[in-house]
């Protein structure tokens, strides 16, 4: 970071959530991306309108100033963008003392990668007078947890390593978190589960599969299982444990009230789970072929799937939500379209791309094995999620920083 | 010709590059400064910042591991005269 402690003025900053609404309203500004090519290429801040953006290097204002700034179209707000929060702070006070009036975007890319965004998933008001269900976006990677409320009790579903957050979230909302659940071993992001279940003093679970073994203290949970939030039978409501092996040989799907099953990562909105990740295609594409053909067959068309990730603002609903009937994604993934194993491991195969960045890294802390420092995962979780077998879903390669 | 070095270690953008700029200013053409960072995204960064700096001429950049397993980026510029 810049040492900024001799400087008179300090320059205006703009937080991330404070943009994201901004350009999700589609307000005038310019988005002024001062990083090298090959990162502004790779991760690029997205909302859900399109964002006006320049890419000028920070290194270019250092050796032509005037050439760069010309680069930057007038009339409109200019935010300033790079990884740390550093660079786009030097050009932020380059620019204001050029007079132009500028904000630098505090934290940079790696705060918009951290950033969470709570949304209330719309229930009818049968529904809204027993539970809750908040979609927890985190905007930069496109990974979402969720928090299922009634009766003061609090299940959080796949947090992410901000815990504070999600125990902050649960307090503001009056609840007490009893719970915490992971749908699978996450290969893309550090997960939250452990630290925040030792916080609250609740259950953790999450399943590796059979014959892998976990590192941290979980208590199993059993295919079919009923998980009472907010009371015994009748007083709260059920979230129902099923298992969807596939993705990872231990993927759990939970239905909330038989009619929200946040699906982790063997569905997603516009494709299915790679796969891929543990060497062995053909044995986990034909188990993943028969969780969301047979395990899922049973559900009717009405159930609304809410997916661990998503691969761009454009699946963001006008509610803000991502999700999706069941019954539409059984006649619009391609994916869900096979008519046997065989197809569908071939669909699969065909389009294979690259695993995501550090994922054996991040399986293994996931795991429990291992406690490197937060500056690595933050290195490790740079860039967009690429958990789906289909670019449909994911967005492009891995940035460094 | 005369080596300069430079410890960036822990500096993050966009102080390697402008620690850089300011010794590189005060060489002769032909010498050369060797930047030791630790921030990954100054590879890319000292590529592009070649590009547009007529008197730096990047010479060589590797990899190397340092104290408790951190990762060195290190990058060899030479100053040239134009």
């Amino acid at each position: 970071m810049t040492d900024t402690s001799a400087e008179p003025d300090p320059v205006p900053t703009i937080e991330v959530g404070e943009l994201l609404r901004a350009a999700d309203r589609g307000e005038p500004m310019v988005l002024l991306d001062v990083r090298n090519e090959d990162e502004a290429r790779a991760w690029a801040f997205e909302a859900r309108r399109a964002v006006a953006t320049v890419r000028v290097p920070y290194f270019d204002f250092i050796e032509d100033e005037a050439g760069s700034i010309s680069k930057i179209p007038s009339g409109r707000d200019v935010a300033v963008i790079c990884a740390h929060g550093g660079s786009s702070e030097m050009v932020a006070r380059l620019l204001a003392e050029a007079g132009v009036p500028a904000r630098h975007v505090t934290g940079g890319m790696v705060a918009y990668g951290e950033y969470l965004e709570p949304v209330a998933v719309p229930l009818d008001a049968g529904e809204a007078s027993r539970f809750a269900v908040w979609q927890i976006n985190r905007r930069g990677k496109g990974c979402l947890s969720y928090v299922v409320a009634s009766g003061g009790e609090a299940v959080v579903v796949d947090p992410s390593r901000n815990i504070a957050w999600f125990a902050d979230f649960a307090a503001r909302q009056g609840l007490r978190v009893t719970r915490v659940l992971d749908t699978h071993v996450h290969a893309d992001h550090v997960s939250g589960g452990p630290a925040l279940a030792a916080m609250s003093g609740a259950p953790y679970s999450v399943s590796a599969g059979p014959g892998l073994e976990l590192h941290h203290p979980v208590l199993p949970l059993d295919d079919g299982q009923m998980l009472w939030v907010g009371g015994q039978a009748g007083a709260g409501i059920a979230v129902g444990v099923l298992f969807t092996p596939g993705h990872t040989p231990g993927s759990i799907s939970y239905l909330v009230d038989g009619r929200y099953l946040l699906t982790g990562d063997t569905l997603f909105t516009r494709s299915v789970g790679r796969p891929d990740l543990g060497g062995k295609l053909d044995d986990w594409g034909r188990t993943l072929f028969t969780s969301i053909t047979g395990r899922l067959a049973p559900l009717p068309d009405e159930v609304v799937v809410l997916p661990a990730h998503y691969a761009g603002a454009h699946e963001i609903d006008a509610n803000g939500v991502v999700s999706a009937r069941l019954g539409h994604l059984r006649r619009t993934v391609p994916e869900l379209r096979c008519r046997s194993a065989d197809a569908f491991v071939a669909s699969i195969r065909a389009g294979v791309r690259e695993p995501p960045a550090a994922y054996e890294e991040i399986t293994r802390v996931n795991l429990g094995v291992g406690s490197p420092e937060s500056d690595a995962i933050t290195q490790w979780e740079l860039g967009r999620n690429e958990c789906a077998v289909s670019g449909r879903h994911a967005g492009a390669g891995r940035p460094e920083r | 010709m005369t080596v300069k070095t430079l410890d960036a270690r822990g500096l993050k953008c966009p102080m390697p590059i402008v620690r850089a700029k300011q010794a590189l200013d005060a060489m002769a053409p032909g010498d050369r400064l060797e930047v030791t960072a630790t921030d990954p995204g100054s590879m890319a960064d000292f590529q592009g910042w070649v590009k547009v700096n007529p008197r730096a001429r990047l010479v060589e950049q590797r990899q190397e591991s340092g104290e408790a397993g951190r990762v060195l980026y290190i990058h060899l510029i030479e100053r040239t005269d134009a």
